[in-house]
């Protein structure tokens, strides 16, 4: 008993102030950049990168990376001969829209999702919802067919650094609780069903964040026989984190910003 | 015992029935033998020369000169650094084959993959119902033979077999559905407990929730993309993959990685295991409700990962290893910074272990919870340090070393109870065991490149590539295709392993021991999966 009274005076709190001061490491590896006038549209990071996230439009002059499928391997900035490309430290990537995190057009499957009766009311107070919410949240994640990094990550939003109880944000056992779904994974085949059943079993008004590369957009796994090309294919979507895994302070960011909790 | 011993043996057994051998990659002996030969050959190796069944796979090979399928039966033997894989094949026109699962009940699971996948039948099979694939699945559609077109998104179906489960009944038996999508944060997998009262009678795991295709992804994809699909077959264990991926790419392109890539290679290993153990310590502690131990643990953990960012730029030591050694050399300069980090976290790991020792709440809800006994634990061929924990003292970091193990000096824990407190004190030693390999590394490392550039593979050689992840050994096998292209890629990590055992495991708990005895495996869902 001595002893842990000893260790709690030693360790009073390790929680990181993020967001209030920003997160700052020099170690970390964020979104690729591709500086356009030392770049000589060579192609060799288009023919390497293992998603085909970065592309040359058909003029073969403007080239970008689509954030939703980057895995960030840095191979580009590997292969690039004319050191063009870098990975930067940015990491607080989210975005409310697929689109912006896009430089090719966007094309989501179709999706059903049964049971959308509440969806127009739900609309209704969506106004209302963040001014509600932005106080106290609560999530419930649903594991779609990631390898587990992004759960991890997840997970580490509990930890004594992170905290995520700190903001009014914590995590739900059941999705009859919960206002927010952080879904993980590429939706697979097997999961389709449960992934609908969890979205339908949140009361109205929710919200979905994906997070990862493959709930963005499939990443890596796309277009297999078991899995589905992103989340948005099944459910719609409120927010999206690219990252592979992404941090979890870009989590943090990736949860704020769906509440507008995030200072512009 | 020499691969030349093992084979003069199976030869004088076994007159006339072994038509072709070849030793490759040092370390794998491959046998040829005919198909109804397989269960006497692989008794013979389990039960007389206690070798244990490490793999079991097919490959389609229909496109080859022999126009069949083939299947692997890899074997690892005790005492000696070698593997044997005995490969037998399959004419389509009679895809069925003999299962040893009876005698080998660590071949069962296996047995029951191939057929989901191959479509070839084990003919014997205790237990031949469908594994890998679920019921929505449309039946005789084989997704790893060849000509099934892996993009292609078979309609969904509804199988009159839609409930598969066993039942146990009985008065007063009921049964508890739990999952797939869990109350904690964790990933998806479908639990099946039959209760009465408290105690659990049986539970059955339905797993493959995340199954997202890797090995049919794999096929036919270059060597470099692979790499980046062996790193996410699980999460927390990319290294230990991609470690096996590399090797057995260095093996077939016939190169062998500098020495200081060897030894780089142990260090991010050896904090991967860490940072691993770490988390699983604080989960035990979490499901015992010792919020101070769990906080303790995943400030540790927390430690170990700002370590591992500051050296290799990623938490998850994503993009770290590459075929050939590791992308650049992250160890220079890094030195002094380990240290101080190992310094803090085994100062602060000691004090942790010896407040919670005094804990005697702690120590009741460990002891005797979950048994998994030796014998359950050597049939099913438990890796890891689930298998240490239950008397099965297997490591392959010293039955067969790889990188630069060979020459550091190390010792495995060896428990023999099998509860949960016997793998809690196998993960906690191997903390210490870890830092301790990290820095024996830092001092023995020489200085040199980090990198011997693989170019080109040849086609259509195979080789095995083995790590000892976190949660045990971890088997890969690759067949390269023309134009440096992987034409069959198998997985098999340690959790494809330890899944039954933890059903067998949780008998006769009560049902709120669960989520310990779970943590206490702590497996993963995708690595199972792929």
């Amino acid at each position: 008993m001595l002893g842990m009274i000893k260790k709690i005076i030693q360790y009073p709190r390790v929680t990181v102030s993020y967001p209030k001061v920003p997160f700052n490491s020099p170690y970390l590896t964020g979104k690729p950049k591709i500086n356009t006038s030392l770049c000589n549209r060579c192609g060799a990071c288009v023919a390497s990168c293992p998603t085909s996230a970065i592309t040359v439009d058909q003029t073969g002059q403007n080239i970008g990376i689509n954030l939703d499928e980057c895995i960030f391997c840095s191979l580009c900035e590997e292969v690039c001969p004319t050191k063009a490309v870098w990975m930067s430290i940015e990491f607080e990537l989210a975005e409310k829209d697929r689109k912006i995190l896009r430089t090719s057009p966007l094309i989501i499957e179709e999706r059903v999702v049964p049971d959308e009766s509440y969806q127009a009311i739900g609309e209704q107070v969506k106004s209302k919802l963040k001014k509600t919410f932005g106080r106290s949240l609560q999530i419930r994640e649903v594991d779609a067919g990631s390898c587990n990094g992004c759960d991890y990550e997840i997970n580490a939003l509990n930890n004594p650094f992170n905290d995520l109880e700190r903001f009014g944000i914590h995590f739900v056992a059941s999705p009859r609780h919960a206002d927010m779904l952080l879904v993980t994974g590429t939706a697979c085949r097997n999961m389709e069903l449960a992934l609908v059943k969890t979205y339908n079993a949140a009361p109205d008004p929710k919200m979905v964040v994906a997070v990862g590369a493959c709930a963005c957009s499939g990443g890596i796994f796309r277009d297999s026989f078991a899995t589905r090309n992103g989340i948005d294919c099944i459910v719609p979507v409120d927010v999206y984190i690219p990252g592979c895994p992404p941090r979890p302070q870009a989590i943090i960011y990736g949860i704020l910003k769906s509440l507008d909790r995030i200072k512009q | 015992m020499s691969s030349q011993n093992f084979l003069d043996l199976l030869k004088q057994r076994f007159p006339g029935e072994i038509h072709r051998s070849a030793l490759i990659n040092d370390n794998e002996l491959y046998v040829e033998i005919y198909q109804e030969k397989v269960p006497e050959l692989s008794r013979f190796l389990v039960e007389e020369k206690s070798c244990a069944l490490v793999s079991l796979f097919a490959a389609d090979e229909r496109a080859n000169p022999s126009g069949c399928f083939a299947i692997y039966y890899v074997f690892g033997v005790t005492g000696a650094n070698l593997f044997i894989v005995f490969k037998t094949l399959i004419p389509e026109t009679k895809p069925v084959f003999q299962s040893i699962a009876c005698h080998i009940p660590a071949a069962q699971l296996y047995e029951r993959e191939i057929q989901d996948l191959f479509g070839l039948e084990p003919q014997g099979h205790p237990d031949p119902r469908r594994f890998a694939l679920h019921n929505n699945w449309p039946p005789g559609v084989y997704p790893m033979r060849r000509d099934f077109d892996g993009r292609q998104k078979p309609p969904f179906v509804v199988t009159e077999k839609a409930d598969q489960f066993t039942r146990v009944q009985g008065a007063g038996v009921y049964e508890i559905p739990v999952g797939p999508v869990h109350a904690g944060i964790i990933e998806p997998g479908h639990f099946r407990f039959s209760v009465a009262g408290e105690p659990i009678i049986n539970l059955e795991a339905q797993l493959f929730y995340v199954t997202k295709g890797i090995e049919k992804l794999c096929e036919g994809q270059s060597i470099e993309k692979c790499f980046y699909f062996a790193e996410r077959i699980s999460g927390d264990e990319t290294f230990a993959n991609s470690l096996a991926y590399c090797q057995a790419i260095e093996k077939i392109a016939g190169i062998i990685p500098p020495e200081r890539a060897n030894f780089s290679r142990v260090i991010f290993a050896e904090q991967e295991r860490l940072v691993s153990h770490l988390g699983d310590l604080a989960g035990i502690c979490v499901d015992i409700a010792h919020g101070f131990g769990a906080s303790q643990f995943r400030m540790l953990r927390g430690w170990t990962y700002q370590m591992i960012e500051e050296v290799s730029n990623s938490r998850f030591l994503r993009s770290v290893n590459k075929p050939g050694g590791l992308r650049k050399d992250f160890i220079t300069g890094n030195e002094k910074r380990i240290l101080e980090y190992l310094n803090r976290i085994r100062k602060e790991l000691t004090e942790t272990r010896n407040i919670i020792k005094s804990n005697s709440l702690f120590a009741d809800r460990v002891e005797h919870t979950g048994i998994l006994s030796n014998q359950i634990a050597k049939d099913l061929n438990v890796v890891g340090p689930a298998g240490r924990a239950s008397g099965v003292h297997k490591d392959l970091r010293k039955d067969h070393p790889y990188s630069a193990y060979g020459k550091l000096s190390f010792d495995i824990p060896r428990h023999q109870n099998g509860d949960v407190n016997c793998r809690y004190q196998v993960k906690l030693e191997e903390c210490f065991i870890s830092m301790d390999l990290i820095i024996q590394s830092l001092e023995a490392m020489p200085p040199g490149k980090v990198r011997e550039p693989v170019t080109e593979v040849e086609a259509y050689r195979f080789a095995l590539g083995y790590s000892e992840a976190p949660r045990g050994e971890n088997i890969h096998w690759i067949m390269t295709g023309p134009d440096n292209t992987v034409y069959r890629y198998k997985v098999r990590t340690p959790s494809f392993c330890n899944w039954p055992a933890l059903c067998h495991a949780v008998k006769g708990n009560v049902v709120p021991d669960f989520p310990l005895i779970n943590k206490s495996f702590n497996l993963s869902y995708a690595g199972n999966d792929l």
